[in-house]
């Protein structure tokens, strides 16, 4: 009987040399990526872990066994009405835009195990793809369950197969992401940036926040995610060193795309759930606090130890930290019927502790809080549209995400003119995407852009309605209808 | 219609406002303050700012070459 280290080798690298088709036949450049190399130089690849395909079995077995028995005692209707309101619509909006999203990332690692350039990449991609097949079925067996107690959970299934907004710019990302990026793109991309550089501020400290709010079973969720991710993540590291070796303003382009495509997406998802839907009492840090501790102080490390750079526009991130889920929050506040979750306005306390958190900006936000108070104050508990907006919101031709960029005394928005046709963007790092690889993105069309031509309604209940596929049950409310106990109800009347 | 897009010193988003060649500053200004107001207190003194240059409360639109897509900005006005 061979002794592992004997056989490990031979199953993890088992690369040949090809007799009746040529390499780049093989592994063609769209579908690798660039820089193309022949495998002289990807042999040396390596990583970490070195799992076997059995031992992968019997570790995800073990996984499997100990959430299963967390969901059988925690998944109940008790178990969810014990969880604070505000958390349970962190827990719906993670529910919408993680498994489908997941389901892509099978997709990017099927690409990297045909198309990675070396057989231990290949192997280990192979592996990441059964990882994240498991990260599409574990949250939609535990949160579309709950479907049966609240319907806006449907949104689990449902959200990445409507024209919701956030959706759109979800596709937006994930499809360039996951699924249309060659197998380099896709691991400096997903592996490096994503999952190494961002995936801590969901796995460990999220998760750190669901276990104080008392809920196991989020917190269960993704630390049995975060345990694969932790070795499927180790593709990116060398991938990228081999890039840099020979392109290396490719491999700083494709670090500064990316860091700044995560983090809008983090910014807003772990942002809100952060900040304003864990209850105060509950939190432990601020977003920006653990954006310090989990992204700038690992990721400043990781690129200088690769000798690259910060990216070029790293006074415009640490600005957005500031500011950037505090304007979408209240945006998407006075726009919540737009989405499939409700949000809380923040009490006087949580005002108090997000201006201690945000020294710098907080008192930018305070008065629109106090605006949306006192319109409450003086409407009728449950009139939702009393505290709405009804104008047309707008959108960036990048990241289709609203157009939230700078802070409340200056919105970043910048326009572009292109072969004739106008284009707006957020902020200055989504413009300089745009304008790096134009033929990729300039035939999307926003919201604003798609209402204008004709192709989605322009009234906002048939846009919730017949495009943003939502309905009066499911769209998002005040979560507590507009009745706190800190409001001075009819103050004004 | 011309379709523009509406920033207010104060808000956290940009707004898509609708429009009319004879429309003019004033009414710009007003349209965007009433789109906002769910956030946004309005505002006696403000301007309305086109490519970084004041517009005339009294000028309209095609007068100032506003054309669609456009972006306005309305900040608050320095005191006298």
């Amino acid at each position: 009987m061979l002794k592992r280290s004997q056989w490990l080798e031979a199953a993890r690298k088992l690369d040949w040399e090809f007799s009746y088709v040529g390499e780049e036949e093989v592994f063609p450049g769209v579908m690798s990526g660039h820089p193309w190399l022949s495998h002289e130089h990807w042999k040396q690849w390596d990583e970490p872990y070195r799992t076997s395909y059995a031992e992968y079995v019997q570790t995800q077995a073990k996984k499997e066994a100990s959430l299963r028995a967390v969901h059988e005692a925690l998944g109940t209707a008790d178990d969810l009405r014990k969880l604070p309101i505000a958390w349970i619509n962190a827990l719906k909006l993670h529910a919408a835009t993680l498994p489908l999203a997941e389901f892509a990332a099978v997709i990017g690692n099927l690409r990297g195990a045909r198309f990675g350039r070396d057989s231990a990449w290949r192997t280990m991609s192979t592996l990441g793809a059964l990882d994240e097949m498991r990260h599409t079925q574990i949250p939609l067996a535990l949160m579309h369950d709950l479907v049966r107690h609240d319907e806006q959970f449907d949104w689990t299934h449902r959200f990445y197969h409507t024209n919701n907004w956030v959706a759109i710019a979800g596709r937006h990302l994930m499809d360039e992401l996951l699924l249309s990026s060659n197998a380099i793109e896709f691991a400096v991309a997903t592996h490096f940036v994503f999952e190494t550089g961002f995936t801590n501020l969901q796995f460990v400290a999220l998760s750190s926040l669901a276990h104080s709010v008392g809920d196991r079973m989020f917190e269960k969720m993704v630390n049995s995610i975060q345990s694969d991710e932790a070795r499927h993540a180790q593709i990116g590291h060398p991938v990228l060193t081999a890039v840099l070796k020979h392109d290396r303003a490719y491999a700083q382009y494709l670090l500064d795309k990316w860091f700044w495509r995560s983090w809008l997406l983090f910014s807003v998802v772990t942002g809100f759930s952060m900040d304003y839907l864990t209850p105060v009492e509950h939190r432990s840090r601020s977003f920006k606090e653990f954006t310090e501790e989990w992204v700038i102080d690992q990721y400043q490390r990781s690129v200088d130890e690769l000798g690259l750079e910060k990216p070029w526009y790293w006074d415009t991130f640490l600005s957005s930290l500031e500011n950037y889920h505090h304007m979408v929050y209240a945006s998407a506040y006075t726009y919540r019927a737009s989405v499939w979750f409700d949000f809380v306005v923040p009490s006087p306390a949580e005002r108090d502790w997000l201006r201690s958190k945000y020294p710098r900006t907080w008192d930018l936000y305070d008065p629109i809080w106090q605006n949306v108070t006192e319109r409450w104050e003086e409407s009728d508990v449950g009139n939702d549209f009393a505290v709405h907006g009804t104008a047309i919101v707008t959108f960036c031709d990048l990241c289709q995400l609203v157009l939230c960029g700078g802070s409340p005394t200056y919105n970043t928005a910048e326009t572009l003119v292109r072969d004739g046709k106008k284009y707006i963007f957020c902020s200055k790092p989504c413009r300089w995407i745009f304008e790096r690889e134009p033929e990729r993105y300039a035939a999307h069309k926003d919201v604003v852009k798609r209402v204008l031509a004709g192709e989605a309604p322009a009234n906002l209940i048939a846009m919730l309605t017949r495009y943003f596929g939502l309905s009066f049950e499911t769209w998002g409310k005040d979560a507590t209808a507009g009745d706190y106990p800190w409001m001075k109800r009819g103050k004004s009347r | 219609m011309i379709p523009l897009y509406g920033f207010l010193e104060g808000d956290t988003i940009g707004l898509l406002i609708l429009a009319d060649e004879d429309d003019t500053g004033a009414v710009l200004i007003q349209k965007l303050q009433a789109s906002a107001r769910v956030r946004v207190k309005t505002k006696a003194r403000v301007r309305l700012l086109h490519n970084g240059l004041t517009i005339d409360p009294q000028t309209t639109v095609a007068q100032a070459r506003i054309a669609a897509l456009d972006r306005i900005d309305v900040v608050e006005a320095p005191s006298r």
